[in-house]
This record gives structure tokens, C-alpha cells and sequence, in this order.
């Protein structure tokens, strides 16, 4: 399986969407996450890519709250799916590199 | 309604167990932060904490009790005794069967159930010890300290995360104002650095892995801390005559639940505990002259903090004094409260404000007087503690000047 339908798959089940509705455009914050489902999502493709993945608690709120009236979508490191599947490639790349 | 005074204070704490050494290194913003040294560091990847290095449980319990006492009972237990010697208080035979017991903390024995799982699943251990249960159950310092005062009344613990001291510091102040009992032992303790709680600290991804700088622009994050503090509160009129030590008035508390997010901090419900406080305490926004905050050093309590202190305070706001006790003190969790409500009584017995340690440049989310690593002699009449707990729960401790 290819790396994006890897991060497709832990996102649906963490907010518990089908899969077919992530496309690499989609964005985290209208899908509805939350700053905890970040921070899931987070540790769930690290569990199974053997990465770490650098991301606080903080950058998770803002991301989860950038579509958000109030919300602050500045200096976060991602924001849509696709993002996603690209820090988790070049992170796996780093490591087999190593 | 009865009145209520603090007339002992108990300590065990990363900055020293008198009151003297607490209180001259939270004035000097002496930090007990350091590396972790009481557990193995080689899985952690945050390894810094404010940790309690002087204590020896041996020099306070007797082998067969030490046996019995998880290091948050310890805690508890020897903060209790101090408190009880500090208020100079004689329990009589009929104070003991009324006097309170209430304990705050977040967790239970953490490190009695961290030691017991490594023995089962990475040493295969085939029994547990026997008294792995009493050690760790989550009311075992509460009755600890009663066992060990005989103390016979209204005994029980409070677990509200973050606010668990606090809560139980009010709990008590209520049940004395209406006359339920004379005298309470109240206050928190906590002591969960282990492996198994700071990995999972570490994934909440909320952890400094530096220091903690509550407030400031440079704010890294929290670091977790452990300790306890246990007071004697006491019906104003019974210590007046017999003369006690008073440190402080109990004046006001304020409760609120968030009922929104499991960690962030909502400015609405934190407010909301300010002011339910200060209309306990029957007093105006405008006479509050210093607050002890929250302040744990994360990015979001301390923006969302200073929106409710703004909101609870309105246009007095900008004339208080606000400090954070966590960058000397580091987050006790569920003690926090209880060491913070020790720093807030303290500031009304000196006089002085303790500071914002390790702050370094101003926030524009934070636009507040911080109190900014100088300690600061000033009038304080009335003062304010609080405690913002995950899952959204928050309480308002008012003090008044003795």
C-alpha cells in the first residue's frame, strides 16, 4: 500500500470517516479534527512507519482550529492530508537513508 | 456562617519541605527543576522535572510502615505532621472524632503500580506484593493521614486532575464555614515521575524539554514536579482563643466545569471559577491585589488564562499583580494546587509577591503584570489561587490578609 492510503486509513479511523472521503487535498481542520485527534493521528503513523514525527501540543490546536473564526492557522506544520503523507515520505526515506 | 483561617502549613516540595526554604527560594525564583535523577532516564525522552530530592522516607517511617506507604502517601503523611506541629494543634479526644481529613490528588501510587506492572510484564513475575493494592489505591494518602494523626471525621480524597488540591482545600473551607467540623486537614499531594506517567506526558506533546517559563513570549512548554502540601484550616474564633499562629483568612471559592475540550483550557469556564470565588467571598474584582495563577508555561494555558483573567477582572485587570509558582515549583499535578495555595498564603504573611521565574520577553497574548523574575514587596490584602484541571475542571481559592 502506498504511503498516502496508509495516512488516509489512520485518519478515517481516527475521526471516523470513510476513507474515500480524504483526498490529499483535504484539509484536517474541515474534516473536524480536533487538536487530540491531531495529536492521534500523529502517534498512530508513528506507531507504524517507526518514525517520530517533531509536532506540539499547541501547533495541533492551531492546525485543528485554522478554519475556526477565532482560529489561528499560522506556523503549522501541516494542514491537509497530503501534507501529511509528505513529512511521513520524508521521514521513511530519512530512516531507510540511514 | 463561621469564619476560616489557615493556622498550619505542611510541606514537602522540589525547593525544600520548611517553610523557610520554600519560601525564600520562591521569592528568589530559585527553580527545583533539574535532570530526572530518582528513575532510569535511557526510555524518556524528556528528562527533566522538579523533583523532591531530600526526602528519606526512613527518617519519618518506621521499616514496617514504609512498607505500607506509596511515595504519595509519604508525602502526604509527613506534610500533614508539619502542618499539624506548625499550628502548634493538640488533637483532644473529641477533636480527633470531628476533626476533617480531605486529600487532593490527580493519581493514586503511580509508582507502586509502575514497579508492580514492570515485575509482571517485563519480569514475569508470576505474584504481585500484597500490598500493592492499599499503596496504590487513589484514597490511600487521605487514609494514611488519618491513620496516622487519628484523625476520625469526615475523611475522604478528591481527584480533579490539575485541581484536585484546590478542590480540596475548598471542600474543607466549606464544611468548617457551616460548622460540620471545627478543624481540617486539607491540601494535595502527588509523586508521579515515573517512566510509565512522563511517557505519557511526553505524548501529549505539552512537555518542555528545557524549563518551564510560564507567561513568556519563549514558553516551552510545562515540567511535571511532585510534592504535597497539607494545611490546617480551623474556625476563626476557636483559634483566636487558644491563640494559634494565622497565617491567612479563607475568604472566598468558586468551582466551574468547562464542559468543552479534555485539555485545552477554556477561558469562559476558567473565568467563570474567578468570579464564582469572588462573589463567595463577597468581595469586588477591584479588591483582589495579587493572583497566584495556574500558569503552567504551555502556550495555550497561558494565552487562554490571561483571557479569563481579563474577563473575570474586566478593567481591574490591569492593575494585578499575577505570578506563577510552576517555573520554581514545576506541575505537581494534582499537589498544585495545595503548594500554590502554600505560596499565596505566604505572600499575605510577607507581604511580598513571589515572581514569575525564568520569564524572559513579553507576549502580546500575555499582557499582563507578571511579576517578572523580582520579587516585589507591595500591600496585598486579598489574593486569589487557581487551578485549572484536564477535563475542564477549575477552582478559585480567595484568601484574605489575617
Amino acid at each position: 500500500m502506498a504511503i498516502i492510503d496508509d495516512v488516509r486509513s489512520i485518519i478515517a479511523k481516527s475521526l471516523n470517516i470513510p476513507m474515500e472521503r480524504l483526498t490529499p487535498e483535504s484539509r484536517l481542520d474541515e474534516l473536524g479534527a480536533e487538536s487530540l485527534d491531531v495529536i492521534e493521528i500523529v502517534f498512530g503513523l508513528e506507531e507504524k512507519f517507526d518514525i517520530t514525527i517533531p509536532l506540539k501540543a499547541d501547533e495541533a490546536t492551531r492546525l485543528a482550529s485554522a478554519g475556526k473564526a477565532d482560529g489561528d492557522g499560522q506556523n503549522v506544520p501541516f494542514s491537509t492530508v497530503g501534507d501529511v503523507a509528505d513529512i511521513v515520505q520524508k521521514l521513511v526515506a530519512a530512516k531507510a537513508s540511514q | 456562617m463561621n469564619r476560616v483561617v489557615v493556622t498550619g502549613i505542611g510541606l514537602v516540595s522540589p525547593i525544600g519541605s520548611t517553610c523557610e526554604k520554600f519560601w525564600s527560594a520562591l521569592v528568589e525564583g530559585r527553580s527545583g527543576i533539574g535532570p530526572i535523577t530518582i528513575i532510569p532516564t535511557d526510555r524518556l525522552n524528556i528528562r527533566i522535572a522538579a523533583q523532591v530530592l531530600d526526602f528519606e522516607p526512613t527518617q519519618h517511617f518506621d521499616a514496617k510502615r514504609e512498607n505500607m506507604l506509596d511515595r504519595f502517601s509519604q508525602f502526604a503523611v509527613v506534610a500533614a505532621r508539619a502542618a499539624v506541629r506548625d499550628a502548634q494543634l493538640e488533637f483532644t479526644e473529641e477533636l480527633a472524632l470531628q476533626a476533617a481529613t480531605i486529600v487532593g490528588n490527580g493519581a493514586g501510587g503511580m509508582n507502586t503500580l509502575d514497579d508492580s506492572y514492570y515485575r509482571l510484564y517485563a519480569q514475569n513475575a508470576t505474584r504481585a506484593h500484597p500490598l500493592s493494592i492499599p499503596r496504590l489505591m487513589a484514597n490511600a494518602a487521605c487514609s494514611l493521614v488519618s491513620m496516622d494523626l487519628g484523625l476520625k471525621g469526615p475523611t475522604f480524597t478528591i481527584a480533579s486532575a490539575c485541581a484536585s488540591g484546590s478542590h480540596a482545600i475548598g471542600q474543607a473551607f466549606q464544611m468548617i464555614r457551616l460548622g460540620q467540623t471545627p478543624v481540617a486537614l486539607a491540601g494535595g499531594t502527588e509523586a508521579c515521575i515515573t517512566v510509565g506517567t512522563i511517557k505519557g506526558w511526553e505524548a501529549l506533546r505539552v512537555l518542555s524539554a528545557d524549563t518551564c517559563r510560564p507567561f513568556s513570549r519563549t514558553r516551552s512548554g510545562l515540567v511535571l514536579g511532585e510534592g504535597a502540601a497539607m494545611f490546617v484550616l480551623e474556625e476563626r474564633e476557636r483559634a483566636v482563643a487558644r491563640n494559634a499562629p494565622i497565617y491567612a483568612e479563607l475568604l472566598g471559592f468558586g468551582m466551574s466545569a468547562d464542559a468543552a475540550d479534555i485539555t485545552a483550557i477554556d477561558p469562559d469556564g476558567a473565568a467563570r471559577a474567578m468570579r464564582a470565588a469572588l462573589i463567595d467571598a463577597r468581595i469586588n474584582a477591584d479588591d483582589v491585589d495579587y493572583v497566584n495563577a495556574h500558569g503552567t508555561g504551555t502556550a495555550l494555558n497561558d494565552k487562554g488564562e490571561t483571557v479569563a483573567l481579563h474577563k473575570a477582572f474586566g478593567a481591574s485587570a490591569g492593575r494585578l499583580a499575577v505570578s506563577s509558582s510552576k517555573a520554581v515549583l514545576g506541575h505537581s499535578l494534582g499537589a498544585a494546587g495545595a503548594l500554590e495555595f502554600a505560596a499565596t498564603a505566604l505572600a499575605l504573611h510577607h507581604q511580598t509577591i513571589p515572581p514569575t521565574a525564568n520569564y524572559e520577553e513579553a507576549d502580546p497574548d500575555c499582557d499582563l503584570d507578571y511579576v517578572p523574575n523580582t520579587a516585589r514587596n507591595a500591600p496585598i490584602e486579598k489574593a486569589m489561587s487557581s487551578s485549572f484541571a484536564f477535563g475542564g475542571l477549575n477552582a478559585v481559592l480567595v484568601l484574605g490578609r489575617a
